[in-house]
């Protein structure tokens, strides 16, 4: 695709990352597969597992493409439930090896 | 709104729902077998239940309870509704209703009787049949009747189980209320450590519980660290979003007990494999990674948020939302999610399908749509309406005396107002028509208690439950209703006894119905016991000087004669009826709702109360009359026709009575300004004008009257709220010009124009 | 922003308790009197969490919840059932039909806001 030397590519998290929103995350997360990905988590009010569950699926899909994936601005929110979940910071970071 | 008012909404409930109660018991009764109408009378209980229990009004709630529990053994047809058992729970009912009223308003309630009814519906729901010993009276039935609809009695028609106190699930509610602080038994400070092992299954996020915030609940128990176990998850394009991979090992420091812990996972512990134990000295999970879960978690509570935070937290939402459209605009390859979305989209389709269906069917079984409007406000709009309609009257009336052609456009335009003023008058008025059902209803209950008292059975049928009328004229039916009642229940109807000796139905009968005819309202009310007794009657309106020992009298006017004021047949005052309170009480009240009563009974077959009430006590259409000067007003609805009687149509019948002949019969004249002493001679019939009207009884009196004005509708003002009550004259109103003019009240001037023959008590005079 | 919580019931009383009560607590309230209604005004009123009460004319609490949870735009949002402590059985065919959690009645404020907190980020 064209867009492919255009630097990573960019998804903004929607607000309410529930059980609706993670069929729709996976969606955008599987279409987007082979590129550098940026995820934008500042607009994030409210974090279910399964999403979460889609986000860590999606870095290690991104590490076995070796492609970077890269959780940014992440809200308040967002970084404190994943915290309560257990899930590190280190887990949802897929670095270009 | 405060909780006072709410009670006060809750009483109201109660009564809509004891309604609702007794109705659909009765239709019960009756045969109907409609699982909505066992429904509709498990949700009366438990509504009233529900609300009681908010109020803390705890007899209320432990007798609804009890009775819930015996109706919901009908609803899942554990127990046969057979009348035996309605029985039962038509008392119940009633007692709920005391129950209700005492809570209300704090009056006394019968409590061996409902400790009674306790039990007879714990034994009903133990599938046990009622006694019957309690109903020894109708127990002749088996033999006469020739097909009782109770069942047979060795059959057992409750297959009842015992219900359950407790869920065979195993499920035992745990309250979950946080204020078990202090209660630890824990003497340690510190607390303890549990561990806690959490899997939660997919049905746990598809009934709405989130991980995440029974992780966040845990966390505020104490000091909480967490190993999150990943390795479940497949890779990203074999997962299933909506799926369940993730779970938990937590340790937690607390000052809580095992029980608290557990109570967090409330909700959700069918759907999640959860474990909880006190950590060993040597925990195993000390070898996972556990990352310590930070107390500060308030940010996961957006009802602490800040309000600038809101606003914040808005935009950047809306802009996401903007960005996940953009996004989902340029994604190349979503083949799979849009197809995906167009199969929920067309499963949605479907089920907003079957739901519209639902709603359609649901709605057409729904009574209209209402509001509750206060009374006030409606009485308010009645009064109002009132005033238009004399001040309409008394606009035309100027115009006219203006315009004597009354071609003029001023007069059409009257015309079409009084027209409208017409239509909103009935309009407003249908606001507060109302069913006579509850009236009827409440009747079902005093026969039930009487018949109880008397050691009879009667069955109470009703019809025409939903024929409307004024509120107003309602709240004042019940009163002579229930006398009438009582009365037929303790003196029309015989003892089961009786009735089999006269080869009766041991079973009485009580039909009431209400129909309208003509602009206004009929009760009837038939007993099918033993009619009057026409000897005794006449002989006690000799003895107590109503009549003369010779008068000639008809049966219709004999039976008539307990309307008598200090009249009463029965021989023993009994605690029912006999309270000093006589049938010409109950004919009095209803005159003074402009209403007729009369009387018809066939010995052996029994009597019918027939009772002709106006629909409403606020407008009457009136012919308005002139008699000695005076300016009177005739209801319409009483007059059959108006005649000018010519000098040889006049017959004269003893000393001062007349006759009129019309079309070949005879009736009696009455001069109406005689009878209302507002002369002292009779008027020459041929002067005036003869008003032929019905009175209550069938026969038909000829009025004499000086003159007719017209017609016109008139607004009735009570003549005993602002005056004191006058015999022969039912209500006063004011005409168009002003002048208050008095209503006729004809059935009291016919029976005064007879009672000449037995006391002439009726004059203006003698009560003024 | 206010929470919005959607209530359910056909009962005047528990209607203006449950007002009352959420209100005070500063949550948003919409109310429907019974199941049928309840999935109508659903539409377009996209509440945080929904109570409801099982006993109810026209379609039921049970009826109520599965057309909630067969609906593609509100199928996640937490619902609390008003039951009675007795009513063990219903408490089972609510959870079965999708219910999230319960609030044993009789009516306490508390019980409800503490339930609402529960179910609700």
């Amino acid at each position: 695709m064209a867009a492919k030397k255009a630097g990573p590519a960019s998804v903004k998290l929607a607000a309410v990352l529930d059980l609706n929103e993670a069929s729709n995350l996976h969606g955008k997360l599987v279409s987007m597969r082979g590129s550098d990905i940026v995820i934008d988590a500042s607009g994030v009010e409210r974090v279910g597992v399964q999403c979460a569950q889609v986000l860590v699926a999606g870095v290690k899909a991104w590490e076995d493409d070796k492609k970077s994936f890269l959780v940014e601005k992440a809200s308040d929110a967002f970084q404190k439930t994943m915290q309560l979940i257990g899930i590190n910071h280190e887990n949802l970071v897929a670095k270009e090896i | 709104m405060d909780m006072n008012e709410i009670k006060e909404i809750f009483f109201q409930e109660c009564e809509e729902q004891l309604a609702e109660l007794e109705s659909g018991l009765l239709k019960l009764n009756d045969g109907d077998r409609d699982p909505e109408t066992v429904n509709a009378v498990f949700r009366a209980v438990h509504s009233i239940k529900g609300g009681a229990g908010a109020f803390g009004l705890d007899d209320l709630v432990s007798f609804a309870h009890v009775f819930e529990t015996t109706l919901d053994c009908v609803r899942s047809n554990k127990l046969e509704p057979t009348q035996d058992v309605l029985k039962v729970m038509l008392k119940s009912a009633d007692v709920l209703a005391d129950l209700v009223s005492a809570s209300r308003d704090g009056s006394g309630v019968d409590e061996s009787r409902s400790r009674g009814l306790v039990k007879e519906l714990e034994a009903l729901a133990h599938g046990e049949m009622p006694s019957s010993s309690a109903h020894e009276a109708p127990k002749p039935a088996a033999k006469a009747a020739p097909a009782p609809k109770a069942a047979p009695a060795p059959a057992p028609a409750a297959k009842a189980e015992t219900p359950k106190p407790t869920d065979d699930s195993g499920f035992q509610p745990i309250p979950f209320s946080f204020d078990g602080f202090g209660e630890d038994e824990e003497p340690a400070i510190e607390g303890s450590v549990y561990e806690v092992s959490f899997k939660p299954r997919r049905e746990l996020y598809s009934k709405g519980n989130e991980a995440a915030l029974l992780l966040r609940d845990l966390s505020r128990l104490g000091e909480m660290s967490i190993n999150c176990d990943t390795d479940a998850l497949p890779a990203l394009d074999k997962m299933d979003p909506e799926a369940s991979y993730f779970s938990w090992k937590i340790s937690i420091r607390t000052t809580k007990s095992e029980d608290d812990i557990r109570a967090v996972f409330e909700f959700a512990e069918w759907d999640c494999d959860l474990e909880v134990k006190l950590a060993e000295e040597a925990s195993s999970n000390e070898e996972l990674p556990m990352v310590p879960v930070p107390f500060d978690l308030s940010i996961l509570d957006d009802s602490s948020a800040s309000d600038e935070d809101e606003k914040a937290v808005q935009s950047s939402a809306d802009e996401t939302v903007a960005a996940a459209v953009s996004a989902a605009e340029t994604a190349t390859s979503v083949t799979k999610a849009a197809s995906r979305a167009s199969e929920k989209k067309e499963s949605a389709a479907a089920a907003a399908a079957a739901a519209a269906q639902n709603n359609a069917a649901a709605a057409a079984a729904a009574a209209g749509q209402t509001i509750r409007v206060d009374l006030d406000r409606v009485d308010r709009l009645i009064n109002l309406v009132g005033e238009l309609v004399i001040n309409q009257a008394m606009l035309s009336q100027s115009v006219i005396e203006n315009d004597a052609t009354g071609t003029s456009a001023v007069n059409m335009g009257l015309e079409e107002l009084q027209q409208l003023t017409r239509e909103i008058q009935d309009s407003v008025m249908a606001i507060r028509a109302q069913p006579v059902k509850p009236v009827f209803q409440r009747m079902s209950r005093i026969v039930r208690e009487v018949a109880d008292m008397v050691g009879k059975s009667i069955r109470l049928v009703t019809e025409g439950e939903n024929t409307e009328v004024d509120k107003t004229v309602i709240d004042k039916l019940a009163e002579p209703l229930t006398h009438m009642i009582r009365n037929a229940v303790d003196h029309g109807i015989e003892t089961p006894e009786k009735r089999e000796a006269a080869g009766k139905n041991p079973e009485g009968t009580i039909k009431l119905t209400a129909k309208h005819r003509s602009g206004r309202i009929l009760i009837e009310l038939q007993d099918d016991g033993a009619g009057i007794n026409r000897e005794r009657v006449r002989q006690k309106a000799v003895d107590n000087d109503i009549i003369a020992a010779d008068a000639n009298l008809s049966d219709d006017e004999i039976d008539n004669l307990i309307f008598m004021a200090g009249f009463s047949t029965a021989d023993k005052i009994s605690d029912i009826s006999g309270r000093g309170v006589g049938m010409d009480v109950v004919k009095r009240s209803i005159q003074a709702l402009g209403g007729r009563i009369s009387i018809s009974s066939r010995p052996g077959h029994g009597s019918t109360f027939t009772m002709s009430l106006p629909l409403t006590l606020a407008v009457l259409d009136g012919m308005v009359v002139t008699v000695a000067g005076q300016t009177l007003v005739v209801p319409l609805t009483a007059i059959v026709e108006t005649l000018q009687p010519e000098a040889s149509a006049i017959h004269s019948f003893g000393a001062n009575q007349r006759l009129i002949s019309i079309r070949n019969s005879f009736c009696p004249l009455v001069d109406v300004g005689r009878v209302l002493n507002y002369r002292s001679t009779q008027a020459n019939p041929v002067e005036g004008v003869a008003l032929l009207v019905e009175s209550e009884g069938g026969g038909q009196r000829a009025l004499m009257v000086d003159a007719i004005q017209g017609q016109r509708q008139v607004v009735i003002k009570s003549l005993e709220a602002n005056y004191t009550h006058v015999p022969g004259i039912a209500a006063a109103t004011i005409l168009g010009d002003g002048r208050v003019a008095l209503i006729l009240d004809v059935d009291a001037v016919v029976a005064a124009s007879r009672g000449q023959s037995m006391k002439p008590e009726m004059s203006l005079a003698a009560t003024g | 922003m206010k929470k919005k919580v959607l209530t359910v019931d056909d009962s005047r009383t528990i209607r203006n308790m449950l007002l009352v009560t959420l209100n005070n607590a500063g949550f948003e309230t919409i109310q429907a009197e019974d199941g049928v209604e309840g999935l109508e005004v659903l539409e377009g009123c996209n509440p945080d969490v929904i109570v409801t009460d099982i006993n109810m004319p026209r379609l039921d609490g049970f009826g109520f919840i599965e057309g909630v949870r067969r609906n593609e735009k509100y199928r996640a949002v937490p619902i609390l059932v008003l039951t009675t402590e007795s009513d063990a059985e219903k408490k089972n065919r609510a959870r079965q039909a999708g219910a999230t959690g319960w609030i044993v009645k009789p009516f306490d404020p508390a019980k409800l806001i503490d339930a609402i907190e529960r179910v609700t980020a």
